[in-house]
């Protein structure tokens, strides 16, 4: 592997691991809050990329309009899957896993008949290269890193700023506690889902461009953001963070070195030995 | 009741031995097919009675669908043996990924078993000499049991059939022994479990192991029955499905699974293979999660009990009387 081709490998690779990050915050905020872990995470990154191919692509409205119109649909979707799946279980954790499983392949599978059977693309946003560190980078991926990074950098000022923000991490450190101050625990977990969702539409929607749009595009990014919460350790915004960049990089070095199967099972492997010496992740705490 | 029951049961049993005379090849095909289903929605009970979410079943009967099929393919051994071997690589496949994961608990151990599917898919799509890949594992050779081959649909039909009862059997008798009674303290509280004396990781170990078996085993009927095998048939979609039996028909016994299995394969039918199949799925699992959280099973007692308010309020004195 040349020079160039590792600094070109590892600027697409922070630019993938910020996609993961964007992906692996929502998990990790919904698990720190309810204990659970949305499966529907890769059914609405789908949806945010199908979001941004109408309304940016098909109906001509601009881009960043799109993108922010398909983060409020399905942020707005996510509060009512709270309110209609996650309430209405009263909040069991198997169920609602389960449940979450059933909307995912629905999403799926309905996504067929709905979007048609062939593989849509996104005409690109941003044009050209640029040169950087004497590498010649496409500008839509390198554009990837600032725009997830306002959200990344935006999420934390609303948890760690913000009133909504105190009520979350107070759920998350003791929901009876923090219903007994008045915080309202159901409101709160609603907008939890609300920001999840937001978020998993958000990458959908910054990868549109890049890769072609089927119904099952989820799938993958999913299972990064599973292997990068495993790591990162659930429940971690910070672990969610570092663990999304060096997936993020092993899957563009390794990936550009060996091919994208190898680098997936690489990582798969690195989980196994994770959890052998070290169950809880990087920053994680014990399973409840 | 007891006598009920048995009597039902054994009225079901005659009635699936009679399929292949009163149906033609066509329900010979959907009945074997439905039995896999069973056969997998019965092997992932011990697990998620012990509190185990394994959402990635479907990779341990592809290892036995492979397994047994490269046997009889490449070496020309026979069903019985090609399938035990299977089976037995499925568990063994199992004890290595499942042994670190069963450390963790609910939903990191889910979230595990989710890659499981993948890891197994994408080894099968790419150890391409072996596999084929993505072209497919064609010409699999009928089962060939005890030096006879079943030629005919009907024949592979019983071996469907006798695979089944014998799984179901096993199981059974495994979950109303002593062992189905740690399981079920397991899943309750392991905690509690752990605390009485229960060694609870081999116990959680031996549930995820058996179900494996087992899934290897229909894996096998399941590739010397088609006869071709293709990597992204045995994916997250597969697994989710047997998930989807287990709820679909009830956690709190052990019929739930078959109940399950049964009702959503043969309902499905029209539409198998289509988009339509899995909207229909994952509709029928929202519903039950929502509305009838314990499953079909407690369908019968929820419909007596309705009818027994009723009759008793239809009975009971009217104030004005």
């Amino acid at each position: 592997m040349t020079p160039d081709l590792l600094i070109q490998s590892t600027i697409i690779g922070l630019s993938i691991g910020s996609i993961y990050i964007l992906m692996a915050l929502g998990l990790t905020l919904m698990f720190g809050m309810m204990h659970i872990i949305n499966f529907a995470h890769g059914a609405i990154y789908m949806l945010g990329a199908f979001a941004i191919y109408y309304i940016f692509s098909q109906w001509g409205a601009p881009y960043f309009a799109a993108f922010v119109l398909a983060m409020l649909l399905l942020g707005t979707f996510g509060y009512l899957v709270e309110r209609s799946i996650y309430r209405a279980v009263k909040g069991g954790i198997e169920p609602t896993l389960v449940a979450l499983l059933a909307l995912t392949t629905f999403l799926q599978a309905a996504g067929y008949p709905v979007f048609g059977q062939l593989d849509k693309h996104v005409p690109p946003v941003f044009h050209g290269t640029r040169n950087v560190l004497g590498v010649m980078i496409s500008v839509e991926r390198l554009m990837i890193i600032p725009m997830a990074g306002a959200l990344v950098v935006g999420l934390n000022l609303f948890i760690n700023k913000t009133k909504m923000g105190a009520a979350m991490r107070a759920i998350e450190q003791d929901k009876e506690a923090a219903a007994l101050q008045g915080v309202n625990v159901h409101v709160v977990n609603g907008l939890a889902f609300a920001i999840g969702f937001a978020l998993a539409a958000a990458s959908g929607a910054l990868m549109a461009p890049i890769f072609k749009l089927d119904p099952m595009m989820g799938e993958q990014p999913l299972l990064k953001a599973f292997i990068i919460i495993i790591l990162g350790g659930l429940g971690s915004i910070p672990g969610a963070i570092l663990g999304g960049l060096m997936l993020g990089l092993i899957d563009s070095i390794v990936a550009t070195a060996l091919g994208a199967e190898p680098a997936f099972l690489l990582s798969f492997v690195f989980i196994i030995l994770l959890l052998l010496f070290k169950p809880t992740g990087l920053f994680g705490y014990a399973p409840p | 009741m007891r006598r009920l029951r048995v009597g039902v049961l054994i009225v079901l049993v005659l009635l699936m031995l009679l399929v292949p005379q009163l149906g033609g090849d066509y329900y010979v095909h959907v009945f074997a097919l439905v039995f896999t289903n069973v056969i997998l929605a019965a092997s992932l009970r011990p697990s998620l009675t012990c509190g185990q979410l394994n959402i990635g079943h479907s990779a341990f009967m592809s290892v036995g669908a492979y397994a047994s099929a490269l046997l009889a393919k490449n070496l020309a051994v026979s069903f019985e043996v090609s399938m035990l071997c299977g089976a037995l690589l499925a568990a063994v496949v199992g004890l290595v990924i499942g042994y670190p994961s069963l450390r963790l608990r609910g939903v990191y151990f889910a979230m595990v078993t989710v890659a499981f599917v993948e890891v197994i898919r994408l080894i099968a799509q790419l150890w391409v000499p072996l596999t084929r890949g993505m072209s497919g594992l064609s010409g699999i050779p009928k089962p060939n049991l005890l030096g006879v081959t079943l030629v005919t649909k009907a024949s592979q039909y019983y071996l469907a059939l006798f695979l089944m009862l014998l799984t179901l059997l096993i199981l059974w008798k495994l979950e109303s022994s002593r062992l189905g009674l740690i399981w079920k303290s397991i899943g309750m509280a392991d905690n509690l479990a752990q605390s009485l004396g229960v060694n609870i990781a081999n116990h959680k170990l031996l549930a995820f192991l058996l179900g494996c078996f087992f899934a290897g085993v229909a894996g096998a009927f399941y590739a010397h029955f088609i006869r071709f095998l293709f990597p992204p048939e045995f994916g997250f979609l597969m697994a989710t499905n047997i998930l989807v039996y287990n709820y679909v028909g009830g956690r709190g016994h052990f019929a739930g699974p078959i109940v399950g299995a049964a009702f959503l394969s043969l309902l499905s039918e029209p539409f198998r293979g289509s988009a339509y199949e899995t909207i229909f799925f994952s509709i029928a699992m929202l519903l039950t999660i929502l509305f009838l959280p314990g499953g079909l099973i407690t369908l019968p007692g929820k419909l007596a009990e309705l009818r027994g308010w009723k009759s008793a309020s239809a009975h009971s004195p009217s104030p004005a009387a």
